[in-house]
């Protein structure tokens, strides 16, 4: 019950976030609605690895199956590299911003 | 058309999320003890990540310092002209953020080096440091945190940080070093690797808020 609520979860967020990206305007924004639905598919893995009544993957911590440990070392590599490329593109929009004076993705198509 | 499509993605997705339920058949992985029992580590995330999936790892660490360099490279043009005003916080928060910061070191320290026998690792102790340097800079002020920090040493220290995780990997990848210390070794390696990267980002947006 716990991973189909944060199944739910994810594919709510990850529908937010796209809803964000398609239909604002301001570039800001558009990667805002990345950055939630991002979230959503790092929930998505995060919910993929659970197991009803599974233990955490830690060697002698208790009896039963442990949980799946991959989806939670993808996740780890999906959270830093998330975080970096966020930095990134946040940076070329400042450059942007200082160029064109407009955030707005429209105007910026339509004055190329 | 475009929702049709969008509708129709999230609901494979959702369905894919039905393998949990055995519902569709799972691939058969190994134990993940035997990963890490394997590797010589208690926990198995971490034996995943700086063992079995090493490649990954140093890859994610490339790609982190490529966007940290490209954060400095593309924000070195753009600085505020005029200096902000000293930041109005009273001196209790100012000394309580200074006492606090020896606390959260150390603690990023235990979670770095306590990664492969526990919960933890490298990435969040790294993440743990950058909030460290951020409750110093709401505290001080970026400018004075800057000038204190002494930014081209740290970048050197990044970069070397890069060097050593690579001949790190060398000697996993290629000489199949298995030892908890290169464990240890990595993950306080990858620690420093983020920890400088996230202060650069905070430094850098910072210092270039930029007439907007």
């Amino acid at each position: 019950m716990e991973a189909l609520s944060g199944l739910a979860l994810a594919v709510a967020l990850a529908g937010l976030g796209l809803w964000a990206m398609v239909t604002r305007r301001n570039i800001v924004w558009k990667l805002l609605g990345l950055n939630v639905a991002s979230g959503g598919s790092i929930l998505f893995l995060v919910a993929l690895s659970h197991r009803p009544g599974a233990r955490p993957a830690i060697r002698g911590l208790g009896p039963g199956p442990a949980v799946d440990p991959l989806p939670q070392a993808l996740v780890l590599t999906a959270i830093v590299i998330h975080f970096a490329t966020l930095a990134l593109a946040l940076a070329l929009v400042i450059i942007l911003t200082e160029h064109r004076h407009t955030q707005d993705a429209k105007r910026l198509e339509e004055e190329q | 058309m475009r929702w049709a499509l969008t509708f129709g993605l999230l609901g494979l997705t959702g369905l894919l999320g039905l393998g949990i339920f055995e519902i569709w058949p799972r691939p058969c992985f190994p134990d993940p003890d035997e990963i890490a029992l394997a590797w010589g580590v208690e926990n198995s995330v971490a034996a995943i990540v700086l063992g079995q999936r090493l490649w990954d790892t140093i890859l994610e660490v490339l790609v982190y310092v490529l966007a940290m360099v490209g954060v400095r490279f593309f924000l070195a043009g753009l600085r505020w002209q005029t200096k902000l005003p000293p930041v109005a916080e009273t001196p209790f928060f100012r000394r309580s953020a200074d006492l606090l910061f020896g606390p959260i070191l150390v603690f990023a320290i235990y979670v770095a080096a306590s990664g492969h026998i526990g919960p933890g690792g490298g990435f969040p102790a790294g993440v743990i440091v950058g909030s460290g340097l951020l409750l110093l800079a709401l505290a001080k002020g970026t400018e004075q945190l800057a000038a204190e920090l002494y930014e081209p040493k740290l970048e050197g220290l990044e970069y070397a940080a890069v060097l050593a995780t690579l001949v790190l990997g060398a000697l996993v990848l290629i000489f199949g070093l298995r030892s908890a210390t290169a464990f240890v070794a990595g993950n306080i390696l990858i620690a420093l690797e983020v920890a400088i990267g996230a202060w650069a980002v905070l430094h850098r947006f910072a210092a270039a808020r930029g007439e907007v």
